[in-house]
């Protein structure tokens, strides 16, 4: 016998094997397209560019599973086992058909170390499935649901894989080669097998046991869990670019006008759960799960968009029990605060706050059910330029006595400073600004305000998905800086500096609005730390205090700064940096973000109020944040926690400008 | 069911340092924000979701300038079928004047039932719909917080004090005056006016109403505004729980009021 691959041994019936796999691979087909028109269906494709990131996402997440190793090791090697174990078997499944078909290779010691191979990784295959068998059936780790899906994947998968080998021994118990040790998992089935004729007997059977199961779930594939094989890795390719920008006149009165991107989103979904247990809304109680959402996103789509929905008889026998299901929940959409802590940790970078913005885009055009003081927010920013119903003509108070330069009174200055609704109206938050231009007049910056013609920059309307106030926002506050020749801004919320950094680009080239963004933009931390590099700043007065540090959602996961405002508080003699149980991309978010602020919603336990004690855990005497809403929402929750003695919340600038000494006698 | 909303264009005056003007018989309104009068909003949100329920026809009715247009236009946008404007042209109405003139135009609009806000908030005066119903002949009731119409006639409770409501029947047509807080108004998005600003708003000129000249002589005099005088500050008392309340107990009875 030549040592060599031998292709359909002892079966006879070899056409009726393809016409089998023919129909299987149709079935399969025929659910990649009903994927692929779904999202293709989506309100907008943006032109899609060369990755260089997404290409790392692909290799890191994709194929080492960086994000399922990360908190989970077990599922980490689960997830390699049977990925990797699929790959190899298919990939020798390939070759063999390549071998029978096209050119005969697989002989000599090609094959030997072929066939080796394929033993390492239908092992490799069936201890993954076992070690998943064991989290969910015997560990029952809890953020894994068990539907009955996931029972029968796992036993066709495992039921594949062990046939395979079961076929492998009948084989190799009449065939017994020279070279039958390379084999050796099939070998040790082999000597379960009494007698050759019994094996010659099973072999037919056990063989076409496996080609069942197998072309089985080839049909099954696309219309199971099993598809985020391929929406996955789409989707971790596309995460890093920038999402489409939908104009307000583009969204569907139809419902939520989901983007291809946001489609690609649901599929790719393999419902592990890691959003719900970072989720700081789900963590609280309250009634929101990132998970059920694109759950339920997943299947209003496949109702809308699906080719076969719009043929009644098909609606009427397949889909009943799809629209029979609960469908989006409108009112769970306005907890989601946008924090980001989903895509941070999902492997498959599925962020929820995007598809849920579209939702609330929706709902803001049908009106009827939009949240009450959301609804008067929202009223009083397209009214008062400022969401906190304060006259326009108060926004530049907030100096008292210090000697701030109006840009838009005809001084002159390097850098326009954009304080913010927030920071401007906040009796609290207008420390964060007194302290700041304490600390910038002490450097010699040439700086100055907007005054009272400041406008908000619309983060709140976009956040809640009202596009049209965003826009007119976004045409105040340019036609504002082109007006007075702003060019160089810092702002006080990392809010504003995001939009303006990240938002206002894409809206300014999708409207033509002269110039683009023609400004530089920068979150007061980035200019504090400037500052000190160029030896401005010198902060020498010993505070003697253990402190810990809130990253704000819009600054750390957002924009990746998480250093800098660590440098600047270590920077600070005196004082003891501790960290938090959450920290950096991991900081849970303080509630105020995704117009929260605005709303006073069911829950059991504030967002708030559960971080201000993760701080005061950490036996920090203050808790330093760089963010105005963080700033007035952990004082809050300070005095509805009772731990006003225990622990202080402070702003970067304040803690700054005691060590600089500029500290005025009100208290600080 | 068709319904006619009388609604009004007010400035936003909370937070507002309020500025007489120099004939000292009205306020400087040049710098002040307008929006919808308050109860009219509920108004509106009621009779279009009346309308969303029985079907029918929704009509905003407004005596204003252009600039008062806007407020038609969120009437649209809310979800009402047609928008009348009154010029006011050369007159300058006060409270009956209005009355008769929208009462005027409002008989000209199919209507079973008229829909008022309670009262305005720049001048609070609370009788407009009452002085409409007069004239037009309909059954009457205000501070209305609930309207549940049915065959030719409308089931309404009407707020009294002490959180008592009254329930009633009225026969149709009939105006209703509407107080705040029958519902949760509806949000309206800038998209939503911007499409509205697409539909047509008719235009009336009061002066060719044919309206006799009595009807066009105010019945209220403004002799002068003023803000009112500044007095003494405030009684800060001082103690604990017991002791405080034990105070203001005092003073209460001193001042005359009766528990």
């Amino acid at each position: 016998m030549p040592v060599a691959r031998t292709h359909f041994w002892g079966i006879d019936s070899i056409a009726l094997f393809y016409v089998l796999a023919g129909i299987s691979a149709c079935i399969f087909l025929l659910g990649i397209w009903f994927h692929v028109s779904i999202w293709l269906a989506g309100t907008k494709r943006n032109k899609l560019s060369f990755s260089k990131t997404g290409i790392i996402n692909l290799l890191k997440d994709g194929l080492f599973g960086r994000r399922i190793l990360k908190g989970d090791f077990f599922a980490g090697l689960m997830h390699v086992f049977i990925m990797w174990g699929f790959i190899g078997l298919f990939a020798g499944t390939v070759l063999s058909t390549t071998d029978y078909w096209l050119i005969h290779f697989l002989s000599g010691n090609t094959y030997l170390s072929y066939s080796f191979c394929l033993e390492i990784f239908g092992l490799m295959f069936i201890a993954g499935l076992l070690i998943a068998f064991v989290r969910r059936y015997i560990a029952r780790v809890s953020r894994l649901e068990n539907r009955s899906q996931d029972f029968w994947i796992l036993i066709l998968l495992f039921a594949c894989g062990l046939t395979g080998f079961m076929v492998e021994g009948a084989r190799l118990a009449v065939q017994m080669p020279e070279w039958e040790s390379y084999s050796f998992a099939g070998v040790i089935f082999s000597f379960l097998i009494s007698s050759k004729d019994q094996a010659a007997a099973l072999y037919p059977f056990i063989w076409w046991l496996h080609i069942l199961v197998s072309l089985f779930l080839i049909a099954w594939f696309p219309f199971s869990k099993l598809f985020h094989s391929l929406a996955a890795p789409a989707n971790m390719y596309l995460a890093p670019q920038p999402g489409p920008v939908i104009s307000s006149e583009e969204g569907s009165s139809e419902g939520p006008a989901f983007s291809f991107r946001d489609m690609i989103n649901f599929s790719a979904c393999t419902r592990c759960g890691r959003c719900n247990e970072i989720c700081p809304s789900a963590s609280a109680m309250e009634p929101f799960s990132p998970r059920e959402f694109i759950s339920q996103a997943n299947e209003y789509t496949k109702i809308r968009f699906n080719p076969l929905a719009g043929i009644k008889w098909c609606r009427e026998r397949f889909f009943r029990a799809i629209s029979a299901a609960p469908g989006i929940s409108p009112e769970q959409m306005w907890y989601c605060t946008t924090c980001r802590a989903c895509l941070e940790v999902c492997p498959v970078h599925i962020g929820a706050f995007e598809p849920i913005r579209r939702v609330r885009t929706a709902e803001i055009e049908e009106g009827s059910r939009v949240p009450n003081l959301l609804t008067k927010a929202l009223e009083t920013l397209y009214m008062f330029n400022n969401p906190w119903e304060r006259s326009k003509r108060k926004r530049s108070e907030w100096p008292g006595g210090l000697t701030v330069p109006d840009l838009t009174e005809g001084a002159k200055a390097d850098i326009c400073y954009f304080v913010g609704c927030t920071t401007s109206f906040d009796t609290r938050a207008q420390d964060l600004a007194r302290a700041f231009v304490r600390i910038m007049t002490h450097a010699g910056i040439s700086f100055g305000t907007l005054g009272q013609k400041e406008t908000c920059c619309g983060d709140i309307a976009r956040r809640a998905g009202e596009e049209g106030l965003f826009e007119e926002q976004v045409t105040k506050t340019m036609d504002l800086f082109k007006g007075y020749g702003i060019k160089e801004l810092v702002t006080s919320s990392p809010h504003c500096f995001n939009l303006f950094k990240n938002e206002y680009p894409a809206y300014l080239e999708l409207k033509a609005l002269e110039g683009g963004a023609p400004f530089h933009v920068r979150h007061y931390t980035l200019l504090l730390e400037e500052l000190m590099e160029r030896g401005l700043l010198k902060p020498l007065k010993s505070l003697n205090i253990r402190a810990t540090y809130h990253d704000p959602c819009y600054l750390g996961r957002y924009n990746n700064i998480y250093e800098t405002p660590r440098r600047i508080i270590r920077s600070i003699p005196g004082v003891t940096l501790v960290e938090m149980a959450h920290f950096g991309p991991d900081s849970l978010c303080c509630g105020g973000g995704g117009g929260r602020m605005w709303q006073e919603l069911e829950g059991q336990k504030k967002l708030s109020e559960v971080r201000i004690r993760e701080a005061a855990d950490t036996g920090a005497d203050v808790v330093v944040t760089a963010c105005p809403y963080c700033l007035i929402m952990l004082e809050d929750a300070l005095k509805t926690t009772d731990l006003e003695g225990r622990i202080k919340v402070m702003d970067l600038n304040e803690l700054l400008e005691e060590s600089l000494g500029l500290v005025m006698d009100d208290g600080l | 069911m068709d319904i006619v909303v009388c609604v009004k264009n007010v400035p936003f005056t909370q937070e507002v340092d309020l500025v007489l003007d120099a004939s000292k018989q009205d306020i400087r309104k040049d710098n002040l924000v307008y929006a919808i009068n308050e109860w009219d909003n509920y108004a509106v949100e009621e009779a279009i979701r009346i309308k969303e329920q029985l079907g029918g026809n929704v009509t905003a009715v407004t005596l204003g300038k252009e600039a008062d247009e806007e407020v038609l236009r969120r009437c649209l946008a809310m979800g009402a079928d047609e928008a009348v404007r009154i010029e006011p042209g050369n007159i300058q109405p006060d409270v009956s004047m209005a009355a008769a003139i929208l009462a005027a135009v409002v008989k000209t609009l199919p209507h079973d039932l008229v829909f008022a806000g309670v009262q305005s908030d720049d001048f609070n005066n609370g009788i407009v719909g009452a002085l409409i119903a007069e004239r037009l002949g309909l059954a009457h009731a205000s501070v209305v917080n609930s309207v549940k119409p049915a065959d030719g006639k409308a089931r309404i409770t009407i707020e009294l004090e002490g959180g008592q409501d009254e329930m009633s029947e009225v026969s149709l047509p009939a105006l209703l005056a509407i107080q705040t807080g029958i519902n949760e108004p509806r949000y309206v998005s800038i998209m939503g006016i911007r499409k509205a600003a697409k539909k047509e708003i008719k235009v009336i000129q009061a002066e060719g109403l044919g309206l006799p000249p009595a009807d066009l002589q105010p019945s209220l005099i403004m002799e002068e505004m003023y803000l009112p005088p500044e007095t003494e500050g405030a009684e800060i008392i001082q103690g604990d729980a017991a002791s405080v309340a034990d105070q203001i107990i005092r003073i209460i009875r001193e001042k005359g009021v009766s528990l």
